[in-house]
């Protein structure tokens, strides 16, 4: 092998590895020549090919990339200041107009959050904070049905929600914006991560929590005491049925028993009426002439007849 | 080729140099590197993706395989292994009694309901690989990902629902519907993942407000209390008044029975009376009057006979003694 061959197939060796590049499944590329694109978007993944050292590459991600909005306080259509935070997951769809417009990663985020957070504003600015935290027309149910104690005031309280109607209206509005713009970058989905209240707004909401609680407490202690009296009531009212019950039996068992008793007296006594008004005469002198009787007795008194004689 | 080269007086023997059994073993090295780097295994709970020149070529299954050296490269993913993600806690120490955090994380737990108001959630994802290669090559930062969607899924569901219901009665609804609004964001990405499980692990009032909800469950048991010793003391009184009223009509049976059986007796006294005096009326009816006179009379201590002759009886009366008495 002279040494003249030897050189050459070292210089073909380095030609080939600098014509010769490989774009894995994770990525896209375009070509540039000094600087300038040229040829179209190199999607597919696979072996490609180059002119050496004229040609540069430059790789692109291919996969849905990251973007974490900042949380932005946002006032609502009922003027509830409200703090929100979003994300979305975008990617390079077309890596030569992305290069022309936003050439890396980091400017393309930027230019995404004017445009996320611009949308994001202009939908939620233009919603009740109800419809922005409900997301169907589903009947919600409000109270404690152990206590059917009424939770929030109702006029904050919305029928119909609307956080996928705004989801879909951000997502379609920020589209329709990259359209425009023509920037090789296709966001495929805006989400809400989380709508809070501001600090403040917070306490105030925990304090309203903390007195319904409190009045709900109230109340089942009231309804206790209510309970207690209203069976003391019944308790006086059982007592009275069974008293005057068990008075009105006793006074028909002793009325029939007086009849009864009075209806032996006249069969017998009947038998022989003027025996009993005599018998019984007799009986009350026993009764009724006690020791303090003062008798003053006539000698022509029966009972005297024979001190006469 | 000349088997010997001359450098002026320097000359080399070709088949004696060193350095053509050097070049042997190179070769012999590089074939055996080849042949390592031709093989790979994959172990029993992953999957490999094959890459070749960079472009998907095979997904492959547990075992020994085999690949083109350099040409293929390989990407193992744990298909078969459940992946876990905390929110609104974290597992601090894993154990049969595991440690848990969740001071910290009220930025992830606290979330508004649908009657706006904050309740506190925490749950569980589980999830596995269901494409390995829609795992590896689809989305940037997949675990980040999986926990933006969580959170949007459960802050979706939880919003759509009062806070009551929240805490007592959509618990199971919550988790199914966040499970699958998680698995449609996550298929749109085409990240690979199966949303096994959404589980909520504890939803209560946030921490503020939990000693009010607290008072309104002691509040319950007052109540419970007060209705309680209420019905005790109904009992107790009315069990007392029961045997009261039994006393009253016992009693007054009692007299019944007392009133028909004198009754009874009295009569009989006097039908035996009566059956003497219809035999000797008169004879009776004088002993009769004797018996009483004598019964009277001997109690008494106040008696004055007079004569049936004495007229103006009055004037004899010691007036004093009469007063005394």
């Amino acid at each position: 092998m002279s040494n003249t061959i030897k050189i050459l197939l070292l210089f073909i060796l380095i030609v080939i590895s600098n014509s010769v590049f490989i774009i894995n499944e994770k990525e896209q590329a375009i070509i540039t020549q000094f600087g300038k694109p040229i040829g179209g978007s190199l999607i597919q993944a696979g072996l490609k090919f180059k002119l050496p050292l004229v040609h540069t590459v430059i790789k692109f991600d291919n996969r849905y990339l990251e973007w974490d909005g900042a949380v932005n306080e946002i006032p609502t259509k009922d003027n509830k200041y409200i703090l929100v935070d979003t994300f979305a997951r975008w990617k390079i769809s077309d890596p030569l107009e992305f290069y022309k417009s936003a050439k890396n990663e980091l400017l393309a985020q930027s230019r995404l959050d004017d445009i996320i957070d611009g949308a994001v504003r202009d939908e939620i600015a233009n919603r009740v904070m109800g419809e922005i935290v409900r997301s169907t027309d589903r009947q919600m149910v409000t109270y404690d049905s152990e206590s059917g104690e009424s939770g929030h005031r109702d006029e904050e309280l919305v029928d119909r929600g609307a956080r996928l109607e705004i989801i879909g209206s951000i997502l379609k509005k920020v589209q329709e914006k990259l359209e425009e713009l023509n920037m090789g970058i296709e966001v495929a989905d805006v989400q809400i991560k989380r709508v809070t209240y501001n600090k403040q707004v917070q306490t105030k909401l925990f304090n309203r929590m903390i007195s319904e609680q409190n009045m709900i407490a109230e109340k089942y202690r009231a309804q206790g005491q209510g309970s207690k009296q209203e069976i003391l009531g019944k308790q006086i009212q059982k007592e009275k049925e069974i008293m005057s019950d068990a008075y009105l039996n006793s006074q028909n068992i002793k009325g029939k028993a007086d009849a009864e008793a009075t209806e032996i007296y006249a069969n017998t006594y009947s038998k022989s009426p003027d025996f009993y008004n005599y018998l019984r005469t007799l009986e009350t002198y026993k009764n009724t002439l006690d020791s303090t009787t003062l008798f003053i007795l006539s000698t022509d008194n029966k009972y005297l007849k024979f001190i006469e004689q | 080729m000349p088997e010997k080269i001359k450098f002026g007086n320097i000359e080399i023997d070709i088949n004696n140099n060193p350095l053509k059994n050097f070049t042997k073993y190179i070769g012999f090295f590089i074939v055996g590197l080849l042949m390592i780097t031709s093989i790979y295994t994959v172990d029993a709970n992953e999957n490999a993706v094959v890459l070749r020149l960079g472009k998907y070529h095979a997904t492959t299954g547990p075992g020994l395989q085999f690949k083109l050296p350099l040409i293929d490269s390989i990407y193992k993913v744990k298909v078969d292994y459940q992946y876990k993600e905390e929110f609104g806690f974290r597992t601090v120490r894993p154990g049969v009694k595991s440690a848990f955090s969740t001071r910290g994380y009220e930025e992830e737990a606290w979330m508004l309901t649908g009657d706006l108001k904050i309740a506190d959630v925490r749950w569980v994802v589980q999830y596995k690989i269901k494409d390995a290669r829609d795992y590896l090559f689809n989305v940037k930062n997949i675990d980040e990902t999986i926990k933006d969607v969580s959170e949007s899924s459960m802050r979706l569901m939880i919003g759509d629902r009062s806070f009551i219901e929240v805490i007592q009665t959509e618990r199971i609804a919550i988790a199914d519907q966040a499970k699958s609004y998680m698995q449609e964001i996550l298929d749109r990405y085409e990240t690979g993942v199966a949303v096994q499980l959404v589980q909520l692990q504890g939803v209560v009032p946030p921490e503020p407000v939990a000693d009010s909800f607290n008072e309104v469950n002691r509040a319950k048991q007052d109540q419970e209390t007060l209705i309680n010793e209420a019905k005790q003391g109904y009992n107790k009184q009315i069990y007392r008044i029961e045997g009261e009223a039994q006393k009253i009509i016992t009693e007054a049976e009692g007299y019944a029975i007392e009133r028909v059986n004198n009754a009874k007796g009295d009569v009989a006294l006097f039908e035996s009376v009566l059956k003497e005096y219809l035999k000797a009326p008169q004879i009776t009816k004088d002993r009769l009057y004797i018996e009483t006179m004598e019964y009277v009379l001997s109690r008494n201590k106040n008696k004055i006979i007079v004569d049936k002759d004495i007229e103006n009886l009055v004037p004899f009366l010691d007036q004093n003694k009469m007063r005394n008495k």
